[in-house]
């Protein structure tokens, strides 16, 4: 037990990130005491991430300078239970952030909504295919609606001044936007970014095959503006350091700038620099949580007792302290039976390299984290999955986000990858080529699942989070799927010598910790509406301790083809209502199990 | 010793099939040392900075652009290695090391980056019999690619394709990286591929079907010239123990 025990406040929140920070600043008008405990340091755009220091490619891309410290804290992985998993012991594959403002400081700013037949996606494939389709997959519904969640989606998509068309507000359908995404209630709140000359070749010629391309959604903003909080965002200037970078423009929406910056001094709200937090404690009958003990910035363990406790920690490390606090029933991969890391997925990624000549010039150093020209036409349910062999999709999209010369060196196929032949295709490509994106779902299977490792731990002495993970054959179908349609737009398109494919989920290949994909860790603490095969109810409650609320990607019962934070910031709100509304004047379970 | 230390002549006593093999007049001319030239090594002896240099001009040479080592990258390698990233500060080093990883778990060695560069240059060296540097440029590119194929005993700890990847990645790092960091010297790479830095305001460019015209400016750039203030001799010694503090 922790040495010295605080006064009680009335919500805790692990984790100063976008789902924290939103938290705090919902609660706090309705005048609950919040106390935010986050491990890493205070920093803000204006003093920490200015150019030209913040530009430097080596200390942020490659040295990953604002993401977590994996010497302290890690996991371990493996891709089937038949290896030992070994720690991950420098960051690749995804790269979770670590102080204020948590990743939503280095992400891109792709932001999506899923489509309204991704929420119920068991019982919309079930309807239009029979059951058999999702065999061997343990596919579930979120338990909450698209129309139920519009409200947040659109909310969210105001406080960061998302730039985009829309393709369908309150039914009524504009071809230049995305024709497949759900009615929306109103329009982006600002115009859509602009598009590089590739971006455009792609546009024509997706259009051309009949496809139905359209500006991605961006939280890279297109024009001065002010979010519902008060919050001042300025113009995206198209600088090419976005994503792994923070964003001294003020022009990519991240949580300190559209969040942080506008708590009011008066507002109930502290925040707690490297306050490590190690377990939540549960009352004697283990029906509640009491509160959370953490390591406070001078090592002391100390408790802080709360009313409610509000795990926003980021997905992966939301399940992990699930485990080491003994929250829920852990999942058991043999028996399937328990949930807390159950439904693991991830992003199921493919690509397709253009090489244009000298009359096409891509200039890639320009560019923004969400600047990108996408069809949807092969996403969720939008296309006929008859006699496919899959479920799922992905979005297509050129995007040009991020040209840096050391992690951005496109050859040709065929290219040595050093030497003078290298050397010499680095050169004559680097100003001419763009990457098509297929951003595909990630569907869960019985054998992908977090658990606590039996032999690593961390530098507080618990031990790390297991991650078992390798791409279902649904996965695998449906990404060669994907980059086959991506290579084809590819070959149709004007002035282009060369096209290269790469497709992480390639039949043969296992899943690599290794290579970046994405930090899209989803599933491991689901929502749904049988606790059986969730840990939380459809308002992110946790049916074993009603006083736990769990925020983030953790939520998702599967990946979809869309990037996150969108979605998972419109549950956030959702479950911010649910608490707001109902939960904090008369607090139980919501839902009976 | 300071006074009489020259990296230049280190380097350039890998005689005429040495530094940039077939080409040690423009090493010289692109005088690639000068800001470090007086400042013993940080961290490397100079055995492996020849090592460096020789491997870095296999993987990437001189052609009508600088090579590797023409730019500085073992003035990078170094200062790297004596950084706090080069003392592991960015990798989770506790055991067991069991046997049987798998490719797809990534780095399993148990070295920090300073000592597996330590550790493999002076395996390969042993193993080789004869230094890298001291072979001609068929040799040289006969070891790197034995070495990056993983066809080369390195010991139970260290397989040879995975710190091939290790030195590629930081001689590649060396010559893309701001000059800052000692290597790229004078914009060479981002010269060669035209990358224009750190100074990025592109709102009437983004859409443009046009080359961009202007010189790189790095993080450090003096105005007026196409040159970046990097590791300087005064900067040098001072820099590596704080740079990477944040990082
Ligand atoms: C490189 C990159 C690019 C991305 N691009 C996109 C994109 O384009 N579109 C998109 O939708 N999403 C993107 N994402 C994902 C996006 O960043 C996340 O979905 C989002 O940040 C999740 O918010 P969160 O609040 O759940 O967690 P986070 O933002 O990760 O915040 C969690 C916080 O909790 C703290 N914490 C963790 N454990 C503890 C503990 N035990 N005690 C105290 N504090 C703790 C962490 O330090 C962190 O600050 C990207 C992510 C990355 C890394």
């Amino acid at each position: 037990m922790a040495a010295r025990t605080l006064p009680k406040t009335d919500v805790v929140i692990v984790g100063a990130g976008w789902t924290g920070l939103a938290v705090a600043k919902e609660l706090s008008a309705e005048g609950q005491r919040c106390v935010i405990l986050e491990r890493g340091d205070y920093r803000h755009d204006a003093e920490n991430f200015g150019g030209p220091e913040e530009h430097d490619e080596l200390k942020y891309a490659r040295h990953k300078g604002h993401m977590i410290d994996t010497p302290t804290k890690t996991l371990s992985f493996r891709n089937n239970t038949s290896e030992t998993a070994l720690p991950m012991r420098r960051l690749g594959s995804f790269l979770p952030g670590k102080g204020l403002g948590g990743a939503g400081i280095h992400w891109n700013g792709q932001l999506w909504r899923p489509l309204p037949s991704d929420l119920n996606m068991r019982t919309h494939y079930t309807e239009r295919y029979g059951a058999e389709i999702l065999d061997g997959m343990q596919v579930q519904d979120y338990g909450v609606s698209y129309e139920e969640l519009e409200p947040h989606f659109d909310f969210f998509e105001r406080v960061c001044g998302t730039a985009g068309q829309a393709g369908n507000v309150n039914g009524e359908q504009n071809d230049a936007g995305n024709i497949f995404e759900g009615p929306r209630s109103s329009e982006y709140p600002n115009p859509p970014m602009k598009h590089s000359p590739p971006q455009k070749i792609f546009r024509d010629t997706a259009a051309s095959m009949g496809y139905h391309p359209f500006p991605m959604p961006s939280a890279n903003v297109t024009a001065p503006y002010e979010n519902p909080y008060g919050a001042q965002l300025h113009p995206c200037t198209y600088c090419g350091f976005c994503e792994r970078f923070g964003c001294g423009y003020f022009a990519k929406a991240d949580p300190i700038i559209c969040i942080y910056d506008t708590f009011a001094e008066e507002d109930p709200i502290e925040i707690r620099y490297r306050s490590h937090v190690l377990r939540v404690e549960k009352s004697e009958d283990g029906q509640t949580a009491t509160g959370v003990t953490y390591l406070d910035q001078n090592g002391e363990e100390v408790f802080q007792p709360a009313d409610t406790v509000c795990l926003n920690s980021y997905a992966l490390w939301n399940v992990h302290l699930m485990l080491v606090s003994g929250l829920g029933t852990p999942y058991d991969p043999e028996t399937g039976e328990g949930t807390v890391g159950r439904n693991y997925a991830y992003q199921t990624i493919a690509a397709a390299g253009v090489f244009f000549n000298d009359e096409v010039w891509s200039n890639p150093f320009m560019g923004a984290g969400a600047m990108g020209m996408t069809i949807d036409d092969f996403n969720g349910d939008n296309f006929d999955h008859t006699d496919l062999g899959f479920v799922g999709g992905g979005y297509i999209s050129a995007n040009q986000t991020n040209g840096r010369p050391i992690n951005y060196q496109p050859t040709p196929p065929g290219t040595p990858s050093w030497g003078a032949e290298w050397k010499q295709a680095v050169r004559e490509n680097y100003l001419h080529h763009i990457g098509i994106v297929c951003h595909g779902s990630s569907m869960p299977v019985q054998g992908n699942y977090l658990d606590l490792d039996p032999t690593y731990t961390d530098d507080y002495g618990q031990p790390l989070l297991r991650m078992t993970f390798n791409f279902p054959e649904n996965d695998r179908r449906m990404s060669e799927y994907l980059v086959g349609k991506a290579e084809e737009i590819a070959r149709n398109m004007d002035n282009v010598r060369a096209v290269s494919t790469v497709n992480r989920a390639a039949e043969g290949d296992n899943y690599s910790i290794v290579p970046y994909q994405t930090t899209h860790n989803t599933g491991g603490a689901v929502m749904g509406t049988d606790p059986s095969t969730s840990v939380v109810n459809r308002y992110g409650q946790m049916w074993d301790h009603h006083n736990v609320f769990v925020f983030g990607a953790c939520l998702f019962p599967q990946n979809l083809g869309y990037n996150p934070t969108g979605p998972l910031m419109g549950l956030a709100y959702w479950t911010i209502d649910a608490l707001k509304n109902d939960y904090l004047q008369n607090p139980r379970p919501l839902m009976d199990a | 010793m300071p006074a009489s230390f020259s990296r230049r002549a280190v380097l350039l006593g890998l005689g005429a099939s040495g530094l940039a093999a077939g080409a040690p007049g423009r090493a010289a001319a692109q005088n690639a040392y000068a800001n470090l030239e007086g400042t013993p090594w940080f961290y490397l002896t100079d055995a492996e900075a020849r090592f460096l240099a020789a491997a870095g001009d296999v993987l990437i040479p001189e052609d009508d652009y600088p090579s590797a080592s023409q730019v500085g990258v073992v003035d990078f390698i170094d200062l790297q290695l004596a950084s706090p990233w080069g003392k592991g500060d960015g990798l989770y080093l506790k055991g067991p090391f069991p046997d049987g990883a798998t490719n797809s778990q990534g780095y399993q060695m148990p070295y920090t980056p300073a000592e597996l560069f330590r550790t493999a240059i002076s395996r390969i060296e042993e193993a080789e019999g004869t230094a890298l540097a001291d072979l001609d440029a068929a040799g040289r590119e006969d070891l790197i690619t034995r070495l990056s194929e993983g066809e080369m005993d390195l010991g139970e700890d260290i397989g040879a394709a995975a710190f091939f990847q290790e030195l590629h990645s930081i001689v590649n790092e060396g010559f893309f990286a701001d000059p800052i960091y000692g290597g790229n010297k004078d914009y060479a790479a981002w010269d060669m591929i035209g990358f224009p830095g750190a100074h990025a305001y592109y709102l009437s460019f983004v859409d443009q079907n046009v080359p961009y015209e202007k010189p790189p400016m790095g993080i450090a750039h003096i105005p007026g010239t196409r040159r970046s203030a990097s590791l300087g001799a005064s900067a040098g010694a001072a820099r590596p123990a704080n740079r990477t503090e944040e990082g």
